[in-house]
């Protein structure tokens, strides 16, 4: 629920929740009182909301990904992957100093 | 051998240095001078420039002390060492300048680690490498162990580590796998080096004093995964001491079994030697961490014993006492040295930021401010300073060889001992050396005499007590074991009374446990401790089974969570290592472990330098917190070892293997 007031902001007054996945057919209607917003994936991918219920349903969907987020995520994996790779350095290292300096 | 330590060096200049430049090389900033006014290019560029970028623009920052660079460890890792904000602040007539620096934990753990691990390399490695071959069995298993408890303190804590992680989902596997293989790197390597370098491992003790090795932003010590592997080691090479086993895991069943609910604690300056939270998970880690801690010192101690060295422990206490006090005045002049020595000596605390050591209160009482230096505690520090003078004196009267490095280590320990105002280690020292020379001079007592001399000791202590709170003579007996009492009547809540206030109320004047309590209250009045220890009283609020067993170990989370009182604004510890290990361990495992301590006294009683320090270290936890910082807890240890185990230890020409 934080994160839906983070990314789409506080809800309108009088808004009803629409159980949209039973219509896929279902076309959005533009609120012109809400400033669309950009959402992503976490592939990177964008699309932009313009009402609320739009923004909310995305959001709900995995759309809530931020670019500062993604950045942050990858700079983890790599991280991972550094970490992964010293642990193969250290363990050649090892393994050469126990056959050949011994 | 040079070659090898001119690169350390090297290498250690550039891991400290690099990360500071972390320059954004995409964009041409005009970086304005932050000021009062304005701090909006800040707000507007967060994360975008580097602490070096920061500093030349403003050089004034280095040494104006309204500057306060903090480490941000909630921060991303593309923020690390630029400036994430600026907060500004005007209290009174001062503005202050609150300057972030990101510092993300996961790089922490990483470039931390390496910084410590090069500096531990600067340990001279063992001469006979055949000697670690014990060490080395079970290596790789307990290496995994010891990555699975510190990433288990993680899951444990999370409350506390979600608020020092960026973007770090604390629900997911994932993040625990990260941190896991961080901590495999870390030990794996680290335990290739401090093995190698074991028999100097009592040697170069002191120096946790000044590289306490706390991760920013983790409640974990780097140093500690040295005693975590000797425990482990122990426990599963099967070295016996099965009564110490079988009580602990009798004990910790009953800790766990009473770990029901969930109370916060803001670990502070305790960090790296508390629980964040009274929960069954956390209590759980702290009672494996703290086995482990006491196994682990016992081990390193009984391995290594012959190789104590006397000249380079003494060499060793002397530097330390020294580079406190130089880091310590550093600290306190140029906000950005604060910062450097905080995150790369793994403080607990911001060094002190009081630059005046020799300042008294501007009020009537015109009394000693005390200075801490780097060290989270005044008193703690002082307690060290102390001990460095007493084994540096000790060691001067009785050696011929004193190289001019004593000399040094004595003036900055009693620079440090004045400055931190502790003045309970004065007057112990005094008596202390007093009896010393006076036994090993022979003129005037003969060690077999020695309970005299106690007596009289004592007795002067408690004279010169009385001279230095010359009110107390006009206070009754009577006052004073209601001392506490009433002082935790005052800062007791009328709508929550805690078990223990009711139980000590409650007691009858002529019972023996009040006349007991009576007396460490007028012991408490005497230590001006009344206030610090009703405090204690108005929060300790146990239960039957927890007063006499304790609620688990190094946990404050019940003692601050349950009852609130009426306490200054301000964080205040029991200031008394026994009250500590009261609520940690209870009534009966204390009551033991001062009949063992009595007992040793006794067996010893002909060991002048083992009966000195015990009763220095004893006097000093009583009255004092020293027991809930690693540092002391590990020195205190090995010195009680040290000097219970062997006779004369610094008189005796002969080794630990002549013995």
């Amino acid at each position: 629920m934080d994160e839906i007031v983070n990314i789409c902001g506080l809800q309108p007054e009088g808004f009803v929740k629409i159980d949209i996945s039973s219509d896929p057919n279902y076309v959005f209607k533009n609120d012109l009182n809400y400033a669309a917003r950009q959402l992503f994936d976490g592939e990177g991918n964008t699309v932009f909301v313009n009402s609320y219920m739009e923004c909310q349903h995305y959001v709900l969907g995995g759309w809530n990904y931020t670019p500062l987020k993604n950045s942050e995520i990858l700079l983890q994996e790599n991280l991972l992957y550094v970490v992964i790779a010293l642990m193969v350095v250290t363990f050649f290292k090892n393994t050469a100093k126990r056959l050949f300096f011994k | 051998m040079k070659i090898t330590k001119i690169t350390t060096v090297v290498l250690l200049l550039l891991v400290v240095v690099i990360p500071w430049f972390n320059i954004d090389t995409g964009n041409d900033y005009s970086i304005p001078k932050v000021s009062q006014e304005d701090t909006s290019f800040y707000e507007v560029y967060p994360c975008k420039i580097s602490l070096t970028e920061f500093i030349l623009s403003n050089p004034e920052s280095i040494y104006q002390n309204h500057f306060y660079f903090r480490p941000d460890n909630r921060s991303s890792i593309k923020c690390f060492g630029r400036v994430s904000g600026v907060t500004v602040l005007q209290k009174g007539l001062e503005t202050q300048f609150f300057i972030s620096i990101g510092t993300s934990s996961l790089i922490n753990l990483l470039l931390q680690g390496l910084i410590w691990m090069v500096l531990f390399t600067l340990i001279p490695k063992n001469k006979e490498l055949e000697t670690s071959k014990e060490t080395l069995r079970y290596k790789n298993l307990i290496i995994f162990l010891i990555s699975y408890l510190l990433t288990f303190s993680i899951y444990a804590e999370s409350r506390f580590y979600e608020k020092n992680m960026y973007l770090l989902d604390f629900q997911e596997m994932k993040s625990y796998l990260l941190i896991y293989l961080i901590f495999i790197l870390l030990v794996k390597n680290f335990v290739e080096i401090f093995v190698s370098r074991s028999e100097n491992l009592v040697n170069y003790s002191p120096y946790i004093y000044l590289i306490t090795g706390l991760f920013s932003g983790f409640n974990l010590s780097f140093l500690a995964i040295v005693f975590l592997y000797y425990g482990l080691h122990s426990y599963l090479t099967g070295v016996k001491n099965q009564m110490f086993n079988y009580a602990y895991l009798i004990i910790s069943v009953w800790w766990l079994f009473n770990s029901r609910g969930s109370a916060f604690f803001n670990v502070g300056k305790l960090r790296g030697f508390t629980s964040s939270i009274f929960e069954f998970n956390a209590n759980l880690y702290w009672i494996l961490f703290t086995y482990l801690l006491i196994k682990g010192i016992w081990r390193i101690y009984s391995l290594n014993k012959k190789s104590f060295n006397l000249s380079t422990f003494t060499k060793n206490l002397s530097i330390t006492s020294t580079l406190l006090l130089i880091i310590g005045t550093l600290s306190a002049n140029f906000p950005i040295f604060n910062f450097f020595s905080y995150y790369f000596l793994g403080l607990q605390r911001y060094g002190v930021e009081s630059k005046a050591p020799f300042a008294f209160s501007q009020d009537v009482y015109e009394l000693k401010i005390s200075w801490r230096g780097i060290f989270p505690s005044s008193e703690t520090i002082g307690e060290f300073y102390g001990l460095c003078i007493l084994f540096l004196l000790f060691h001067i009267i009785n050696s011929s060889k004193i190289s001019p490095l004593n000399y040094i280590g004595i003036f900055a320990s009693s620079l440090g001992l004045y400055f931190s105002d502790n003045r309970t280690s004065i007057v112990l020292i005094f008596l202390s050396t007093l009896i010393y020379v006076s036994i090993k001079s022979g003129m005037s007592l003969k060690l077999v005499k020695l309970k005299y001399v106690g007596l009289v000791a004592l007795t002067l202590s408690a004279i010169l007590i009385f001279a230095i709170q010359s009110s107390s003579f006009l206070d009754s007996y009577k006052f004073m074991s209601d001392a506490i009492i009433s002082k935790a009547y005052i800062f007791k809540k009328e709508y929550a009374i805690s078990s223990f206030t009711s139980l000590i109320s409650g007691l009858e004047s002529s019972s023996a446990s009040s006349t007991v309590f009576g007396f460490i209250s007028v012991v408490g009045y005497l230590l001006n401790r009344s206030e610090m220890w009703g405090i204690f009283v108005a929060r300790y609020n146990p239960t039957y089974s927890e007063l006499l067993f304790g609620s688990g170990p190094l946990n404050f989370g019940q003692l601050y969570g349950e009852v609130p009182v009426n306490s200054p604004d301000s964080f205040l510890l029991p200031h008394s290592s026994i009250l500590s290990y009261l609520v940690f361990i209870g009534l009966i495992p204390l009551v033991i472990l001062l009949i063992v301590f009595l007992k040793d006294l006794y067996t010893n009683r002909d060991n002048l330098e083992f009966l000195i320090f015990s009763i220095f270290i004893f006097t000093n936890i009583f009255k004092n917190d020293s027991m809930n910082y690693l540092s002391p807890f590990v020195l205190y240890a090995t010195f009680y070892l040290l000097v219970k185990n062997k006779k004369d230890l610094i008189s005796s020409k002969k080794s630990f293997i002549e013995q």
